[in-house]
């Protein structure tokens, strides 16, 4: 089964260029709302066991005190969840990126903000991702959570996941120190569904 | 054909049309009766200008991206609590003065520019979350805390100050560990009772909380021994809270059924230094606790620093 679940070389590939065309539309979005010029790095892309995917994300919260992690589930033909990662500064510079003044920029204002950007960049990427794979998908609400450590991090809040694709990008903005991450997990079946897709636009070029 | 004005007036959630320019352009029968405002009294005005206390920046800019993206966008009913203020004060339940909402504003007509706001009544998951959160901390602080004199308790001292002392290597911060025994307490319970030894520990433990800063914390290790951890403190400052502590207590006294007595204490003080503790607080304890031998056996009444 593990086999079956991982990508090879020339399927990541491909999902690298889909993803870099769905990000275009991210960036493009985020400059026409908030008049800004945001940057997604080129996507990495890797597969993982739940094990290995919990101890990626409690790296990811090693690095800084305090982070802001929004969760966004998927459903429809690929399913899965959105989880998007940005520490307390990032989230601090992005606040006045969204023109919040100085008094605003507290935790209510900022999960508020955060869960915007995760939101824009989730539906415009995802949507585009989706209309390429020929898949069609819904979002639930997100949901976001301030952790202080990693040791809060909670070990059943991924268990419906055997395998995981992470795709990992990092926002920037233009002259700005903000750096956030973006995680795709995907489930089983629709690691299934992107591979036979991924697997069709390769036939086709 | 489908009736959509039956499911706009049927539905339970409020639902409103909003132009662009934050015009309201409908107003369902939900929102009619909650708010006591009728759809023909506000139609085509200004929902900012209806409702002051709306953040107009904030939902042009979700509107703005509902249309761009052609995708929902979520008002968080965490940081927002509502968008229109529906009063919920009831005789047996005040948690929430105002109706706790969810907001969701999808597009409704790109091309010109409308969106639709659902408004979902999320009150009574909230009151729920507010009381299971209120029961989860009460736990917290029973698992945390000595019952009899609301100290910390040993448990929650040491995962404490392991979190504080990594915190305090990576700032580069000075930590001290105070050991606090009350002198000869075995006669004070042999003399008075039980119930007078329990007092005098419940003195000392609401006195120590007031000597010390917020930062720190007090906590119960066991019969008449406290211990304290002085956060962000250097060896001297640690040295004047100690002898401040010391002297302070012994100016105390206790109600007797018969008279007022008074009693002492010991303290060891040992501050945590990378060499001889090599990154394990018990040892910053154990050689406060050394310090609080020699300070029983040279007398008691005093403060002695570790080496």
């Amino acid at each position: 089964m593990k086999d079956k679940l991982t990508l090879d070389e020339d399927e990541i590939d491909c999902l690298q260029e889909l993803m870099n065309i769905s990000y275009g539309s991210a960036t493009a979005a985020i400059a026409e709302i908030i008049d800004r010029f945001a940057t997604l790095s080129i996507p990495h892309i890797r597969t993982a066991s739940l094990e290995e995917f919990k101890e990626y994300f409690k790296n990811k919260l090693e690095e800084n005190n305090s982070h802001y992690v929004t969760s966004q589930l998927i459903n429809g033909t690929i399913s899965g969840e959105t989880m998007f990662i940005i520490g307390e500064e990032s989230a601090c510079n992005l606040g006045k990126e969204f023109d919040l003044e100085d008094d605003e920029i507290i935790e209510e204002e900022l999960k508020d903000v955060v869960l915007e950007i995760s939101n824009i960049i989730t539906s415009t990427t995802l949507s585009r991702f989706s209309e390429q794979i020929e898949a069609s998908i819904t979002f639930s609400p997100p949901s976001i959570k301030v952790f202080q450590s990693s040791d809060e991090f909670n070990d059943s809040y991924v268990n419906e996941y055997n395998y995981i694709i992470i795709i990992s990008t990092v926002i920037k903005f233009k002259e700005q120190n903000i750096k956030g991450e973006l995680l795709i997990l995907s489930k089983d079946d629709s690691i299934l569904y992107i591979k036979e897709a991924l697997n069709k636009v390769l036939d086709e070029y | 054909m489908i009736k959509n004005d039956i499911i706009l007036n049927t539905i339970d959630n409020g639902i409103i049309i909003l132009d662009k320019d934050l015009n309201i352009l409908a107003w369902n029968y939900w929102l009619e009766i909650r708010t006591n405002i009728k759809e023909d009294d506000i139609k085509n005005k200004n929902i900012c200008e209806e409702f002051s206390y709306i953040n107009a920046k904030k939902l042009k800019r979700k509107i703005k991206a509902v249309l761009i993206t052609n995708n929902p966008s979520y008002y968080n009913v965490d940081p927002h609590k509502f968008l229109i203020d529906i009063k919920t004060s009831s005789i047996i339940d005040d948690i929430f003065d105002s109706m706790q909402q969810d907001i969701t504003i999808v597009p409704y007509d790109v091309e010109n520019k409308l969106v639709c706001l659902y408004i979902y009544d999320k009150t009574s998951l909230h009151k729920t979350n507010y009381k299971l959160e209120k029961l989860n901390d009460e736990l917290r602080d029973l698992s945390n805390r000595d019952p009899m004199t609301h100290a910390f308790n040993r448990r929650y001292f040491g995962e404490f100050s392991k979190r504080m002392l990594s915190l305090a290597k990576r700032s580069e911060q000075c930590v001290c560990i105070c050991i606090i025994d009350i002198d000869k307490f075995k006669n004070i319970n042999d003399n008075y009772g039980h119930s007078i030894g329990d007092k005098v520990i419940i003195l000392l433990a609401k006195k120590l909380e007031e000597y010390v800063r917020t930062s720190d914390i007090v906590a119960r290790f066991g019969g008449e021994e406290f211990v304290i951890f002085l956060h962000n403190t250097s060896l001297g400052c640690a040295h004047k809270i100690s002898e401040k502590i010391r002297s302070n207590i012994q100016r105390l006294e206790v109600d007797t059924s018969t008279n007022r007595i008074s009693f002492t204490v010991s303290i060891g003080l040992s501050q945590y230094e990378e060499t001889k503790d090599s990154n394990n607080i018990e040892h910053t304890l154990k050689r406060a606790d050394d310090a609080l031998y020699v300070a029983k056996e040279s007398g008691r009444n005093q403060v002695v620093i570790a080496e």
